[in-house]
């Protein structure tokens, strides 16, 4: 790997501890096709964990995420952000899952997953799934599938600024949140190739 | 002071209070399910032999498919053979145009005018439906003179057989699923009910559905066909005897809307939930599915679910015609044992289809409540757009609260939105009423009344006030 600072972390099986903090970031660029699989166990109190990802596929590739955080202690705190744009024929699909258990209670736990369809033949399936178990917690996930802003480009547009940058703009400001450090170059770049 | 001790006790002693029995001569067919059982109650109805057919048809299907397990249910073994399919309170001989005044008394405890004169009068149509047949259907006249059929699914059969063939199986059909190929092979009654072109029923349409006899299964088949530019407010509501041993129900509802036309269906369901400790209850695995078939058609499904042992119902609309709309406004209650896997299918077919998903679970005691929900945007679905909000609400720290939803989009044009939130009744709410007087089961209700608020307001008024006593009832002893 290599780029930079980032270093893809691997896929599988994680354990946070009491007090620690799990910080993980996804990238998955135009000409990869790629399973994400990762599960991890909350264990101890006040675990948290952090993921974040992002896709882009302009061609016929295909983007699994399969994510699984079990809150199995108390007081453990999650968040996950995922975004992505599909072009050309690809297929992408996510599955989250939270999972609270009985005796963790103070758990807070948000999942987010917003994607943006480019053409006709490209396909999104999101499945943002909440098992609770326990009643003094605070979860939430949402999911949104749709297009680029048609107002926001017209308002690019009218101020000079060419559709096809206007709209290089737009994405680059939808995946933002989600570009890990170092990254920023590759990432326009390929927006770009879109 | 005593007065007040008497209401708290009415108040918290208060429970199933439809859970008697009808003391009424019932003849049954024998137990066990097999093809000659479903030529026996097709013979009983007198059924002509294209339904038969259709019958036979659907059971060898039936005995080819596993029973779905994918549901976030702990369902108990139910054993086919184990359930009487046909149940039908015996005709008198000598007054056979009357209905039994036992039946009669039975619906008018459960609060169902069966007489034209009764108050309710001239507001709803009732078809009441005792175990497998329908006891009466009325204001069949007043509504024939708008051409609107509404009848128990077994005269339809007899009087409109080409309307029925039409329809019948085109939104679910047969091998659908488990439980709606058993339906399609033993179904036993049900309303049928036709809105002409153009035509505006005058008046709310209603079927209510009692199980009775014990050992008994329920399988009613209901089928509404609103015709272009017609508009129909259907509701639907029942109850059981409480029992031990678990009943099951296993209803196909299918609705066909024409262009322009707007059907509104709405469902009280408060089947026997079990006692405290899960012990009997109805297993209520329904098949309910509409289709917007024509273009500026629109349904609306409104559900209140409070009973039944185990629930597993998704009512969904197919969006085929090009700007045509529908909505799911739901609350599901869980409390003590009961289970419930409930949301709904939206699948957007049609260019500018709009679906709207409001879902309002509540899980008490040690129930497990899911909200499962489908949103498909196909190729031709141009501009389509869904919302989606799904709401779950904790009383209790050992109930269990789910959201499975699956959003699927294959059209650059189309938007999705989902979102989820769960969260409990806070220490704050309770303090601010139980301070100003409001006892903690009356804070509940109120809070939890509030909470429902927005998918009780679209029930026509004679539920709403039905469903929110319901929804109080159901939930007490959940609090300290």
């Amino acid at each position: 790997m290599g780029h930079g600072k980032y270093i893809a972390p691997p896929v599988g099986q994680y354990q946070v501890q009491a007090g620690e903090v799990l910080n993980l970031q996804f990238v998955v660029l135009p000409g990869e096709s790629k399973e994400i699989d990762i599960a991890i166990d909350l264990c101890g109190p006040g675990a948290e964990a952090h993921l974040k990802g992002l896709y882009l596929s302009k061609a016929d590739e295909k983007v699994r995420f399969k994510v699984l955080m079990h809150h199995r202690a108390p007081a453990c705190r999650s968040t996950q952000l995922f975004n992505g744009i599909a072009g050309g024929e690809a297929d992408v699909r996510f599955d989250g899952t939270i999972v609270v258990a009985p005796d963790a209670q103070q758990t807070e736990a948000f999942q987010e997953n917003h994607n943006i369809v480019l053409t006709e033949s490209a396909k999104v399936v999101t499945k943002p799934q909440l098992e609770i178990y326990a009643d003094d917690v605070k979860c939430s996930h949402g999911a949104t599938v749709g297009q680029l802003n048609q107002d926001e480009i017209f308002y690019m547009r009218s101020r000079g600024i060419p559709e096809k940058e206007a709209k290089t703009l737009q994405m680059l400001s939808f995946l933002s949140p989600v570009i890990p450090a170092g990254r920023e170059e590759e990432v326009e770049k390929a927006i770009r190739s879109l | 002071m005593q007065d007040s001790n008497k209401i708290i006790q009415e108040v918290t002693s208060a429970e199933y209070k439809e859970g008697f029995v009808t003391d009424v001569e019932q003849e049954f067919i024998p137990k066990g399910l097999n093809e000659d059982i479903v030529r026996m109650i097709s013979a009983r109805k007198e059924e002509p032999e294209w339904l038969l057919e259709f019958r036979l048809d659907a059971f060898r299907k039936w005995q080819a498919m596993p029973q779905p397990d994918w549901a976030h249910l702990d369902m108990p073994e139910i054993d086919f053979q184990d359930i009487i399919y046909f149940a039908a309170p015996k005709k008198d001989k000598d007054r056979p145009k009357e209905i039994d005044p036992k039946l009669a008394e039975t619906f008018d405890k459960l609060g169902i005018p069966l007489q034209e004169r009764d108050v309710l009068a001239g507001v709803v149509a009732v078809d009441a439906v005792f175990d497998s047949v329908s006891v009466t259907t009325t204001f069949r006249k007043t509504l024939a003179e708008k051409g609107i059929i509404f009848c128990s699914f077994s005269e339809a059969v007899k009087e409109h057989p080409d309307l029925v063939r039409k329809y019948l199986a085109t939104v679910v059909p047969a091998s659908d699923n488990f439980f709606a190929a058993l339906n399609s092979a033993v179904f036993s009654d049900g309303s049928f009910c036709y809105i002409p072109k153009g035509v505006r029923c005058p008046m709310e349409l209603s079927s209510y559905f009692r199980i009775n006899a014990r050992g008994t299964g329920q399988f009613e088949r209901t089928l509404i066909v609103a015709d272009e530019g017609s508009y129909v407010s259907y509701m639907e509501g029942c109850t059981a005897p409480m029992r031990d041993e678990q009943q099951l129900h296993a209803a196909v509802v299918e609705i066909i809307v024409e262009k322009d036309a707007d059907v509104k269906y709405s469902t009280v369901q408060n089947w026997y939930p079990g006692d405290a400790d899960g012990k009997g209850g109805i297993l209520n695995l329904v098949t309910k599915r509409g289709i917007c078939k024509g273009s500026g058609s629109h349904l609306s499904w409104t559900q209140v679910e409070t009973g039944s042992a185990i629930t597993w119902k998704y009512p969904s609309t197919i969006l085929k015609g090009d700007f045509s709309a529908s909505e799911f406004y739901s609350v599901a209650v869980t409390n003590n044992h009961q289970q419930a896997d409930t949301g709904t299918k939206m699948i957007h077919l049609g260019r500018g289809t709009k679906s709207r998903i409001v879902s309002k679970g509540i899980s008490a005691g040690v129930s497990q409540n899911s909200y499962r929900g489908l949103v498909r945007m196909a190729r031709g679905a141009e501009g389509a757009r869904n919302f989606s909000q799904c709401d779950s609400l904790l009383i209790g720290s050992r109930c269990g609260a789910h959201t499975f939803p699956d959003i699927q989009s294959q059209n650059p044009t189309a938007t999705v939105e989902h979102e989820a939130t769960t969260s409990k009744i806070s220490e704050d709410q309770l303090f601010y009423c139980n301070q100003r007087g409001i006892g903690p089961e009356e804070a509940v209700g109120l809070i939890v009344n509030g909470y429902a608020r927005e998918v009780l307001s679209r029930l026509p008024m004679e539920f709403a006030v039905e469903a929110q006593k319901l929804l109080q009832v159901s939930l007490e002893g959940s609090v300290g």
